[in-house]
Formats: structure tokens, sequence, C-alpha cells
């Protein structure tokens, strides 16, 4: 039997629709008992994740079905991801993403629609959370050598932060080696443009074509 | 107590918009951030002590009475030259950085399902909500950190005179995310929608109390209600309508049932794009829509052609053409809004509040701009859209 059509593979991919942590957590140990590559299994959970987006973005699921896919990956991710380490294969990826909200702002669901779809994408994400200061997100572009940097900034007052960090970027010698793309309630296009980021896209599904399209994979 | 010509002027202004009739003038008011009000008063050369709602005589203000499910002073569990971290009523671990505009909110006691459903209110009917000095979240820790609030009836009767006095209540999603957090509201209406539900009923009952206390208390002071209600962001909803409708949109139609039973027009707060319910808004008879972001795609104009006059509108100027526009622009962006005014119905305000990118000089010359045009009859000039009326 084909690898992708094995039972505990088939539960795995349930378990993202249900929103089902534990069950997500099971079937990908169950499944590495049986010997499937584990590339496998994170491949089947990110095109559940993938379909979930989909339909989050038609408008035939909602925030906390999305929010409940990418909790329910959680619970298996990690197990999968330390079985890759250990058999030293190398996870192909579209590259290296950086995310956050920007210091002094704290919303976090654009962001985690973002990079939960990011993930689904194929993207390693390293999200840095909320609150973020532009002397962490530098750290963080510097130490995982991010392809691309995303920030999140929901309010008027907050946004000048995305451009703050843009010029840390260039102070540091590094703003060439790194696509920024920016995204919240208050960013539009000519705020992009103005603080010279890369991209903005109004919607979560959006900014990972975008996302693509800005590590040259689209 | 005696109210002023003016306030008086104000009320029927108010009234008079929200029952869509043509007043004497569009009324105008808003919301302000702290940081906004130190940049206004600093470029117009103003005491540091000047209250803006004075200084235009704007036309109505909201107070808030201690909303929190536990009524208790702050736990201060940390606290230096930059930061403040509280625990509140809701049982929410918050840090106040001074000189960022949001709280964070780092942690909420109740983060698991067992504890939702155990968690339980403090009596709404409890008179320290509204006759005693205290500590209360929603009033006390956001743009600004303040504790020892005085007495809500007291703040009440100061403004009465003056101005339009809303109260104010958090409906079931706003007192939902500040109990469990948004992620798990997010979260466990995906996994446990019914148990949720359940808990939204609990909320209902509390908030229904607390909106009906504070009437009993302000004794006939009050003029409206706010209903504090986000329930959608940027795009869209944050849960399906279908789920809003089975178990929040009941609990924000008993309380607009019983503030209308009480005289008091309402109007609802609710930031994101609300489109797929605003036709449920309008039929729980919620008096105007506030506060209409622009951001999330919505035009007072094109509401006033879908919707007639089936509702009021309050808001919808955009914070970020306030900050950014020139004063030419500014004019055809305010006249041009104005026309959702004509047969009253529109209350003049931002698209939520007004933040320090929006400067003094702008602000006050949109200010201007509405006591000059917006009176009634309203002419508009190159800006009428004859369409609307």
């Amino acid at each position: 039997m084909p690898e992708e059509k094995d039972e505990s593979l088939q539960d795995l991919r349930r378990a993202i629709f249900e929103y089902d942590r534990e069950s997500a957590a099971r079937s990908a140990e169950l499944s590495l008992e049986r010997g499937i590559d584990p590339l496998i299994a994170l491949n089947v959970m990110t095109e559940a994740i993938r379909e979930v987006g989909e339909a989050f973005g038609r408008g035939d699921l909602w925030l906390p079905d999305l929010v409940g896919a990418s909790e329910a990956m959680q619970g298996a991710v990690p197990l999968l991801e330390e079985e890759i380490r250990k058999r030293g294969v190398e996870r192909k990826s579209l590259g290296t993403v950086v995310a956050g909200t920007v210091f002094g702002d704290i919303h976090s669901i654009g962001k985690t629609m973002v990079t939960t779809l990011l993930t689904a994408a194929g993207f390693r994400v390293v999200d840095l959370g909320i609150n973020v200061t532009a002397e962490r997100f530098l750290i963080a572009v510097r130490e995982q050598k991010a392809d691309l940097l995303v920030m999140s900034a929901l309010m008027t007052t907050t946004c000048a932060e995305q451009e703050k960090v843009i010029a840390a970027l260039k102070k540091q010698g590094i703003r060439e080696k790194v696509k920024v793309m920016v995204g919240g309630a208050a960013v539009t296009e000519e705020f992009k443009d103005s603080i010279g980021a890369d991209g903005y896209d109004p919607t979560a599904p959006g900014a990972v074509g975008l996302a693509k399209r800005l590590v040259g994979k689209l | 107590m005696v109210r002023s010509k003016s306030c008086l002027g104000k009320l029927e202004r108010i009234n008079s918009t929200l029952s869509h009739r043509e007043a004497d003038r569009v009324p105008v008011s808003d919301f302000f951030w702290g940081s906004f009000l130190e940049r206004w008063r600093e470029e117009l050369g103003l005491p540091a002590d000047t209250d803006i709602y004075r200084y235009y005589d704007l036309d109505w203000i909201v107070t808030i009475p201690n909303m929190d499910p536990h009524i208790k002073r702050f736990e201060v569990l940390g606290q230096n030259d930059e930061e403040v971290v509280v625990r509140t009523g809701f049982e929410a671990v918050i840090r106040k950085k001074f000189r960022a505009p949001m709280p964070e909110y780092v942690e909420f006691d109740t983060n698991t399902i067992d504890k939702m459903k155990a968690f339980r209110f403090d009596d709404p009917w409890d008179d320290r909500r509204y006759l005693r000095r205290g500590d209360n979240q929603v009033a006390g820790v956001g743009d600004s950190f303040i504790r020892d609030l005085p007495p809500w009836t007291e703040t009440v009767k100061f403004l009465y005179p003056e101005f339009p006095v809303y109260g104010s209540v958090c409906e079931g999603h706003e007192s939902l995310w500040r109990i469990i957090g948004m992620e798990n509201v997010l979260l466990w209406i995906g996994l446990y929608p019914d148990e949720v539900g359940k808990f939204v009923d609990r909320i209902y009952e509390f908030v229904l109390g607390i909106t009906e206390a504070q009437i009993k208390a302000a004794d006939g002071l009050l003029d409206g209600m706010v209903i504090w209600g986000d329930v959608a962001y940027t795009r869209d909803l944050l849960f399906s309508p279908d789920y809003w409708r089975k178990y929040f949109k009941p609990g924000v139609k008993a309380i607009v049932d019983l503030c209308h039973k009480n005289s008091l027009p309402v109007i609802y707060h609710g930031c994101g794009n609300v489109q797929r319910i605003f036709e449920d808004y309008i039929e729980i008879g919620v008096d105007a829509y506030n506060p209409l972001e622009a951001k999330a795609g919505l035009d007072v104009v094109d509401l006033r052609r879908k919707y007639g006059h089936r509702i009021g509108f309050c808001g919808n100027m955009d914070v970020m053409a306030w900050a950014d526009s020139s004063l030419d622009e500014l004019e055809k962006i305010v006249l041009t809004k104005l026309n959702a005014a004509k047969g009253g119905g529109y209350i003049f305000q931002s698209d939520h509040s007004v933040p320090s990118n929006v400067s003094g000089k702008n602000y006050d010359y949109v200010v201007n701009l509405l006591r000059q045009h917006g009176t009634y009859p309203l002419d508009l000039g190159e800006y009428d859209i004859p369409e609307i009326f």
C-alpha cells in the first residue's frame, strides 16, 4: 500500500479537519511506528491546512476553523520535525520566514493566519509573537538567515514601527538580503511603498501567493 | 440637576439625529488616544488640562462603569518606571508599557474549558460598581493606566450639565475574550462550540444585569447606551454568522430592548467588517452603528445608499486620511461624507478613535469644517450626491 494511503495518515488528516490536537499527535506517532517517512506525514498535514486555508479564503470556513486546524497541526509537528532531524534529512522549504507583530501592538490573529498558511504552503516559519522590537526582528533575521520578514501592525499608531525595522535592516547592512512583507489593518499599498517594504496584501491567502513571488518560488 | 442651554441643544441634536430628523447641525464627537490629545494641546498651544470635549463643545460623551466580573483592586504583579503588570477583575494579567499605546494581555487565568465552565460572576447590582471608587479593567487599562477611578455615578453627574451622557456595556464577545483570551475564543468556538455558547449565555445574564443596574444607579441621568461589541476584523466576522446569531445576537437584542424600554437609544460599537450581519443589527433595533472602519472597506455614503434610514451611522472618518491628507483633500472627504447626514441619522466621528498621527491642525480644521458646512439645510456644493437623501 502506498504510504499516503496508510490508515495512520488518514487519521492524521482527519485530526486536522476535526481540530483534534491529541489525535494528530497519536496519529503522527503511529505513522512513525509504522515506518512512514515523516516528510510524507508532514505533507499530509500541510495539504489539509492548505484545504482549510482555501475554504477560509472562499468564506466557507472561519477563523476558529483555521485556528483549530493550526492548533491540531501543532500537536504533531514537533514529533515529526524531531524525527526528520534524527534522520538527518533536510526538509525542503520554500524559504525561511521570520514573522511578528510590531512593538507596541498586541494583535496576533492576522499574523497567526498568515503564518499558518505560510507553513502550510511549505515555508519554514519562525514566529516571534507580538510586541516585537526592531532589535528582536533584526536578531532573528540574522540568526535564522531569513528569506522573508513578515510584519503585522493593526493600528495607525504602530505601523510606523515597520518603517523603523526596515531602517534598522539598512543600518545593519542586511536589507538587501531579506524581502520585507508588511500587513495589518492600518497598512496600505501606499504605506508599503512609502516605507520601502517589498510587499503588502490585505488578505492572508493573498499574502501566501505574494510570499512565494517575493522569494522567487512562483 | 440643571443642564446648560448648550447641553439641551446637544441633546436635541443627538436625539433628532438618531430619530432621522435633521437637527440644527450634524453632531460631532469622538474617542481620542491620549497621545493625540498631548499633540493637539501642544500644537494648538493649549494648556495641559484642556478638555477637548469642552473646547469643541462636542455633542456626546460615553462613560464606563465597573464591568469586571470580579470586583477587586488590581493586583500589582510588577512595576517600574516603564511598565506595570496587573491582574484585573477579569482574572487577566496585563502588561501596560507606559510609552506603548496598547496594553499587552500576558495571560488569562481562565485558560481551560473546565475553568471557563466554573467561572463565576460577582453581582452586577453590587453598588461598588457604580457608587464607589475603585479599579476596573475596561476604563483603567487601555491607552492609559488609571487606578482608583472615581465613583461612576459621580462621573455621570459631573458630565451631565454639559453633555449628553451615555452609559456603556460590553456585550458577549467583548466580555468573553477578556476572560479567556482571543486565541481561546477562536480555538474553543471551533472545539467546544456549545460549551462556549452556554458560557456566553451566562455572560449575557451578567451584562444584562450590568445594563439594568447602571440605568438604575444613574437615576435618570443617562441619555443613551453604548454597547461595546467587536465581533469582526478588517475582512470579515471573527466567527460564522450562524454562530453569532445563535449565541450572541439574542443577548444583544435583549440589551437593546432593555435600553429602549428605558427610553435610551443605543449606539453599537463594533470594529471591522460586519456587513454580513448588518441587517441583523437593524432588525434588533440598534439606533446607530459605530465606528464604521474605513480600513474595513466601509463607507458611510455607500451604507446610506444601501440601508437608507433604517439605521443611524456614527463614525467612518478615515483617520489615515485625516492624518495624511491636505486641507483641500480633507474638505472633499468631509463634505462627501456629509451626504450621509441628509435627513439626519449621521453623527460625524473618526472611524475608530483619533490617534497621534492626526495633527492638531488637521483635527481642528475638520471640526471647523463641520461647523461651517454641517448646518442644516446642508449645502455640499460640488460634493453633493443627489441620489442620497
